[in-house]
């Protein structure tokens, strides 16, 4: 195990092909490098499925010791991104799996309605919609969030899901969808046109 | 209000980040965890080829004893199942020390270093 004092400011300018030799080689800098490049992503995918706080640092350590044991195993197939996410991902599932969260394997939209909170009209001017949007997106089935979050927030494509999630691409395609219209359901009511004011002022900002 | 607003007001939902942050020195800690992890396992690793090495040396030693002395071969095994508790206590405190030295000592102050 090396530490290159001096190689810091190296690594910030290195690709993913070359962080990851780095790494091999035993340059420890490289991997705190990686950690800062990819813990955004792995705290999007990680905290959209577990949703504690108090648990997503121990859940983001374990995936980056992972990402660190199968660095070696890593072929440039896909992305390192896309390999890292998939990591994230099934150490997530797993962690939902054993601590027996697992319900919601198979989503169901009508019990996922019901999960979602009711919009009440009247407190609509002090409501903060992107907070009660927020707030919906975490009630969605584990499935939804987590392709809401890879597609959205992320930026991978369908394909990358695919590889992530191991979904196929039609399922991607229905979940987002769903996942949409079910809010959308949700927010029916801010059609009418005295609630548009507060509604018009979020979206344009 | 029109649909386009309302999925543009749900997909900028979609893009808002995740409030949750990692402390600051995440990728330090994380790098001094696998620092710590890859050091015991390779003080483990070394233990584990010493102890095999001094193990195959006795062996050799007893089986080169075999072929020109005989009689002192029978004599230790005989020392040996005769007193088997201190035998296998002591071999078992040597191996312990060993062990302390190689691995666990080094593992702890790892760890008090740290805190």
């Amino acid at each position: 195990m090396q530490h290159f004092p001096d190689s810091c400011c190296q690594t910030s300018n290195m690709n993913d092909s070359e962080l990851i030799n780095q790494i091999l080689n035993g340059n420890m800098n490289a991997f705190t490098f990686l950690v800062n490049r990819y813990q955004k992503l792995v705290v999007h995918i990680t905290g959209r499925l577990i949703q504690r706080h108090d648990e997503l640092e121990d859940v983001c350590q374990e995936v980056f010791l992972k990402v660190y044991q199968n660095l070696g195993k890593y072929r440039n197939e896909c992305k390192l991104s896309t390999w890292i996410a998939t990591i994230a991902y099934n150490t997530s599932i797993n962690y939902l799996r054993k601590f027996k969260k697992g319900d919601e394997v198979n989503p169901d939209d009508s019990a996922a309605l019901r999960n979602l909170t009711e919009y009440r009209p009247y407190d609509f001017e002090k409501a903060d919609l992107h907070r009660y949007l927020h707030d919906q997106i975490e009630l969605l089935p584990v499935q939804y969030r987590t392709v809401l979050t890879l597609f959205y927030l992320e930026e991978f494509s369908y394909q990358e899901i695919e590889q992530i999630t191991g979904m196929p691409e039609g399922t991607i395609k229905s979940y987002l969808f769903r996942a949409k219209a079910l809010l959308k359901e949700k927010l029916k009511f801010v059609v009418d046109e005295n609630s548009l004011k507060p509604v018009k002022e979020i979206s344009h900002e | 209000m029109n649909k386009e607003e309302l999925d543009q007001i749900i997909e900028k939902s979609f893009r808002t980040e995740f409030d949750f942050q990692l402390p600051v020195n995440f990728a330090q800690k994380i790098t001094a965890h696998v620092i710590r992890r890859e050091q015991w396992k390779t003080d483990l690793r070394e233990y584990l080829y010493l102890t095999g090495i001094l193990l195959t040396l006795l062996a050799v030693v007893a089986g080169f004893y075999y072929f020109i002395d005989k009689a002192f071969v029978f004599k230790v095994i005989a020392f040996i199942s005769q007193n088997l508790i201190p035998v296998i206590s002591i071999v078992f405190i040597l191996n312990f020390i060993f062990f302390t030295d190689r691995v666990l000592l080094r593992l702890l102050f790892n760890r008090w270093s740290k805190t």
